[in-house]
């Protein structure tokens, strides 16, 4: 045994054994490399990208300033000054709405929370900017952002029906409050 | 009259081979990183130029224009001399190496030898000579910079560099005992007509494949590179010696390291490997056309032991400091002696083989 191992060490055994390993991986050269700006990654369907303010198809917009979006959010991205539809006592909306994504870690709670799926997260991720300043949005440029991603929004199945109340029933695996 | 001529081609010579250098440290910085790449499963440079073989350009173009820095408190003279003295025995000691026949030609009554710039009875001598002078630059380089990775990089480049200088100097004794001569055109000579006259394979009589491996070893060690390259370790010295260098001084340490490459590798071509001579005779072709093939054979063997350097980096480890000085001074240098004793007492006994 003792001799065996110093004919390997005379041979260089082991280091021959490792450059066998790199030269195979030279002579059957398959990259795994994605050449990112060239090529991009296919994302899965629940991908949790920018967040975005969405309409219904008639081009009103959903959100109706109720600010639970903003007490779900963890890191207090959501600020929401709610007011009533001038001439309409019953109805509410957000009169101004902003998102300071520099602070956002994309949990996805605030679009759990919204009770009329007002809130969308979209397949964006390249919002690299080099004013952070850019990364605070207000309500035009969310809605923007939901213009483009999502032109046509259709209500969820399950809400579908027209005497359905718009409620949507978020945090459906944190246990509920008894009746 | 003729100094003119002498001059006008010693110049061209020195031209010629400088152009052949630089542009191989260009083709070379390209290549290591696409062959450590392949290796790696990646892609290495793609993006300047088609598959990124423009990016030498792109990277000479980057150092030429960086802002030159001289850290405060550096020792300014020597900062700025450092890499000139570190290029320039890179450099210099292509001027003996023989990349084709050895022919001479009379151009207006000079004798002109066109494959090797100087025949100087001492070449490996002076090859050797100037490898130690490159060392200077760098410990000087890692002193000047006034910070502390670059000194101890520079420290552990000198402690280095002398233990397997000693050994690259032993290692090709025996080549030389076998040749009983220091030029490297006579040694190249003394290879001719197939694999089986290489001095690795046992031309002389006496196998050297011992000592190129010592030698091989000891030259990965000297000119800094993996699993040696203690002195430039990024994990533990940031850059080691060059750390505070930047723009073209920079690139003057990044030439010399892969000039000493190239170096290394034509010496050991024309050491052990038969430098410009084919491996059958029948491979160098017609008598007219031995300047092209001698030049290709050699071509095709250096940048075999360039690729080999690639091969290394891309599979080992760096070694810790212990094991590499006790790896120089207890394992390569009683081998390399050992092959001296057989080898003289076989160059004795059967001489002129």
């Amino acid at each position: 045994m003792k001799f065996k191992e110093w004919v390997k060490t005379l041979l260089f055994y082991e280091i021959a054994l490792g450059m066998k390993a790199t030269l195979s991986h030279l002579l059957h050269y398959k990259p795994i490399t994605l050449q990112y700006p060239h090529e991009k990654k296919q994302l899965p369907s629940n991908y949790r990208g920018m967040l975005a303010l969405l309409r219904y198809d008639d081009g009103t917009e959903k959100c109706v300033g109720c600010d639970l979006c903003e007490a779900a959010c963890p890191s207090r991205v959501i600020r929401v000054v709610s007011a009533e539809v001038p001439g309409e006592p019953t109805k509410r909306y957000s009169k101004e709405y902003y998102m300071d994504m520099t602070r956002c870690l994309f949990c996805g709670l605030c679009v759990k929370a919204c009770p009329v799926d007002a809130l969308g997260m979209t397949q964006e991720y390249e919002w690299a900017v080099y004013d952070k300043r850019q990364l605070q949005l207000n309500k035009e440029q969310l809605l923007a952002i939901g213009d483009r991603n999502y032109p046509v929004r259709e209500k969820r199945l399950e809400f579908q029906h027209p005497n359905v109340a718009y409620f949507n029933v978020g945090f459906k695996e944190i246990p509920q409050k008894e009746e | 009259m003729d100094t003119g001529i002498r001059l006008a081609l010693t110049f061209g010579q020195i031209g010629a081979v400088m152009v052949a250098v630089l542009l191989t440290v260009a083709a070379l910085t390209l290549l290591e990183r696409k062959v450590l790449g392949w290796m790696q499963d990646r892609m290495g440079p793609m993006e300047v130029g088609p598959y990124g073989i423009l990016q030498p350009v792109a990277d000479g173009l980057k150092l030429f224009f960086k802002e030159d820095i001289i850290p405060a408190g550096a020792n300014k003279f020597m900062f700025s001399m450092a890499p000139v003295l570190s290029l320039v025995p890179a450099l210099i000691g292509f001027a003996v190496i023989p990349f084709g026949p050895d022919w001479t030609i009379d151009v207006g009554g000079v004798a002109f030898k066109p494959f090797v710039i100087t025949d100087i009875n001492i070449g490996i001598l002076y090859i050797l000579a100037f490898a130690s002078i490159g060392a200077y630059g760098i410990i000087l380089g890692g002193w000047s910079s006034n910070s502390k990775y670059s000194l101890l990089g520079g420290l552990r480049a000198a402690a280095q560099l002398i233990s397997y200088e000693l050994n690259v100097g032993l290692s090709i004794v025996g080549v030389l005992l076998l040749s009983s001569s220091l030029s490297l055109v006579t040694i190249t000579n003394a290879q001719a007509g197939g694999f089986w006259n290489w001095y690795f394979f046992g031309g002389g009589g006496f196998p050297q494949a011992v000592a190129f491996v010592v030698f091989i070893i000891s030259a990965i060690a000297e000119t800094n590179r993996t699993p040696f390259d203690l002195p430039e370790a990024e994990s533990e010295l940031v850059a080691g010696f060059f750390t505070e260098y930047s723009g073209m001084r920079f690139a003057f340490f990044f030439l010399a390291e892969y000039g000493n490459m190239i170096l290394v590798s034509c010496v050991a071509t024309v050491l052990f490997f038969g430098g410009w001579h084919a491996p059958l005779e029948f491979l160098q072709g017609p008598e007219s056309l031995h300047w092209l093939t001698g030049m290709m054979w050699f071509t095709i063997k250096v940048y075999g032991f360039l690729f080999l350097f690639f091969w290394i980096r891309a599979t080992l480890p760096r070694l810790r400091y212990d094991q590499l000085m006790r790896f120089g001074w207890k394992v390569l240098l009683p081998i390399a002696l050992g092959n001296i004793v057989l080898t003289a007492i076989v160059a004795y006994l059967f001489p002129g083989n």
